[in-house]
């Protein structure tokens, strides 16, 4: 077996024994039964926003944790001493993230498309386009998070700091109609915000707003190409 | 021939020099030892010749191969444990000699490993359950699983109970006769003794000397002291005789207590002397002298601060 095989085995193995990735999938669909019990036929705004939580637990609370906690272990460092980079364990780590967030999303689509009679669009293309864009920018965040943080119990702090403020400015916790205008405004150019508004039009029927993938892919490139420039092995 | 050659070897962090000219060469089969107090070098040194580090100067060789061009070719023969790493919790420690094991092109048998290092019975045990010695065996284990021609161990046997020490360092030893060339850091005097066939004594970035623990007692020739009692009977006061021998600097006389201070091999003439003048003495004991000594006189200062 080739070692990228092998170390995506086994660490899809501790990604299952993790609590916290049973976590984000098990809280937005928590939040889904909860409140969406009571969403009309053929809903278009609950649906994306627990997509959302989804990708924003896994971006900003797993994947940082993850790996500022190896880093801080000295995994990634033990890694470095033998013929295999720790590069390898960083891609493993982005594409198992991914996996666990992809998921999630699968997961919520299905129940709320089935049980709860939400809307689920048919243009799986601008679907698919959106939630590349969105997952990108989250976890470019994050990534920045690990690099930045000492610490997986620093990155972790900073994850929660960072995922109120975001959920808030992004409508997640209350319809952005019924914010204040100016907040909803600079709500668009979060990530989070960028990401659920994007969502939402695609749910309605819409061309997402180029605007909303512009801030997307500006957050997935400039935070990324930051935290790649920040991030140390040791 | 030398498995390792370091020459002129330099780093400097932010103007502050960490390591200033180390040169020493490591022979096939033997166990070398790094050996000097926390700060003085050694883990920097050993960093650089596994290629951790790129060092500012100095040239070093590893099996012929220069660890940060030949990188990747170096660490397919190397196997290192190192000073503050841990695992995820999570992970069996099957799993993880099994992963370690796919990293290298001709790996060593996991499953022989895991016998040989006393871990046969915690194969399923997850890394974090285990004990402070069973995890320092996994990190042994994983250091030779690629089937290393030289091991590098950093503090091997710290925060180990003597007992734990005792097995583990009979356990380098095994290693040491499996053929592979072993270097040991280590601030412990007493595993240094015990396993190493030479050492290099670290102080203040640079190494003060280098040679058996044997030689390197012998060299410096401390002072260190022979203890008897005079038993009930002897007549003479032995102060004023002994304190004539040569090599003695030194006695001193409490009650029955006798202890006298010298240099070189001062205890043959004072057994002697005593016998020679019918004294008869019980409870002789000569202090043994051990490399604290031999780096007290090297670098001017205790190795414990």
């Amino acid at each position: 077996m080739t070692v990228i095989a092998k170390l995506t085995t086994v660490e899809l193995k501790l990604l299952a024994r993790e609590p916290g990735s049973i976590f984000t999938v098990l809280i937005p669909l928590f939040i889904l039964f909860v409140f969406g019990s009571s969403i009309p036929p053929g809903d278009t705004v609950f649906l994306p926003i627990t997509l959302v939580i989804a990708v924003g637990l896994v971006g900003l609370y797993q994947l940082p944790t993850t790996l500022a906690t190896y880093r801080e272990r000295g995994i990634l460092r033990r890694l470095s001493t033998t013929p295999v980079r720790p590069g390898s364990m960083l891609a493993v780590q982005l594409i198992l993230q991914f996996v666990l967030a992809l998921t999630a999303c699968a997961l919520l689509t299905a129940v709320a498309g089935t049980v709860l009679g939400a809307h689920v669009p048919s243009q799986a293309l601008r679907v698919a386009a959106v939630f590349l864009l969105g997952t990108a920018a989250m976890f470019a965040v994050g990534l920045l998070i690990a690099a930045l943080a000492a610490n997986g119990r620093t990155a972790n702090g900073v994850g929660v700091l960072l995922y109120f403020p975001l959920a808030y400015l992004a409508g997640l916790t209350q319809p952005a109609d019924q914010m204040p205008d100016i907040l909803a405004r600079i709500g668009a150019f979060t990530p989070m915000g960028a990401f659920r508004q994007a969502l939402h039009d695609v749910w309605a029927g819409l061309t997402p707003d180029l605007l909303l993938l512009g801030v997307m892919a500006a957050y997935a490139v400039i935070v990324g190409l930051a935290a790649a420039r920040f991030f140390r092995w040791e | 021939m030398a498995v390792i050659d370091v020459a002129g070897l330099t780093k400097r962090y932010g103007g502050h020099t960490v390591l200033n000219g180390v040169s020493f060469s490591v022979e096939e089969g033997e166990i070398f030892g790094l050996l000097g107090p926390n700060g003085t070098g050694k883990t920097t040194t050993v960093e650089c010749v596994e290629g951790l580090r790129r060092p500012d100067s100095g040239t070093i060789r590893v099996l012929g191969l220069d660890p940060i061009g030949d990188g990747r070719a170096l660490r397919e023969r190397i196997g290192v444990q190192l000073q503050h790493t841990e695992l995820p919790d999570n992970i069996k420690v099957w799993e993880v000699l099994d992963l370690y094991a796919t990293f290298y092109a001709e790996p060593n048998d996991w499953r022989k490993l895991l016998e040989q290092w006393g871990l046969g019975d915690k194969r399923d045990a997850r890394f974090g359950k285990l004990s402070g010695g069973q995890k320092q065996r996994l990190f042994i284990a994983l250091a030779l699983v690629g089937n290393p021609k030289v091991a590098f161990l950093d503090e091997l046997t710290s925060g180990l109970d003597p007992q734990a020490r005792r097995a583990t360092w009979e356990l380098i030893k095994q290693v040491r006769a499996s053929g592979v060339t072993v270097v040991l850091v280590s601030h412990f005097m007493d595993e240094v003794e015990e396993l190493c066939d030479r050492v290099a004594v670290f102080d203040r970035g640079g190494i003060v000397a280098t040679g058996s623990p044997a030689e390197l007692i012998d060299e410096v020739d401390a002072e260190h002291q022979v203890r008897f009692t005079l038993m009930a009977g002897a007549a003479d006061d032995p102060v004023a005789l002994l304190s004539g021998l040569p090599g003695v600097s030194g006695v001193t006389r409490d009650g029955d207590r006798v202890s006298v201070t010298g240099r070189g091999d001062f205890a043959t003439a004072v057994t002697s002397a005593l016998a020679r003048n019918l004294i008869p003495v019980a409870n002789l004991r000569i202090d043994k002298r051990t490399l604290d000594d031999a780096f007290t006189t090297l670098t001017g200062r205790s190795f414990h601060p």
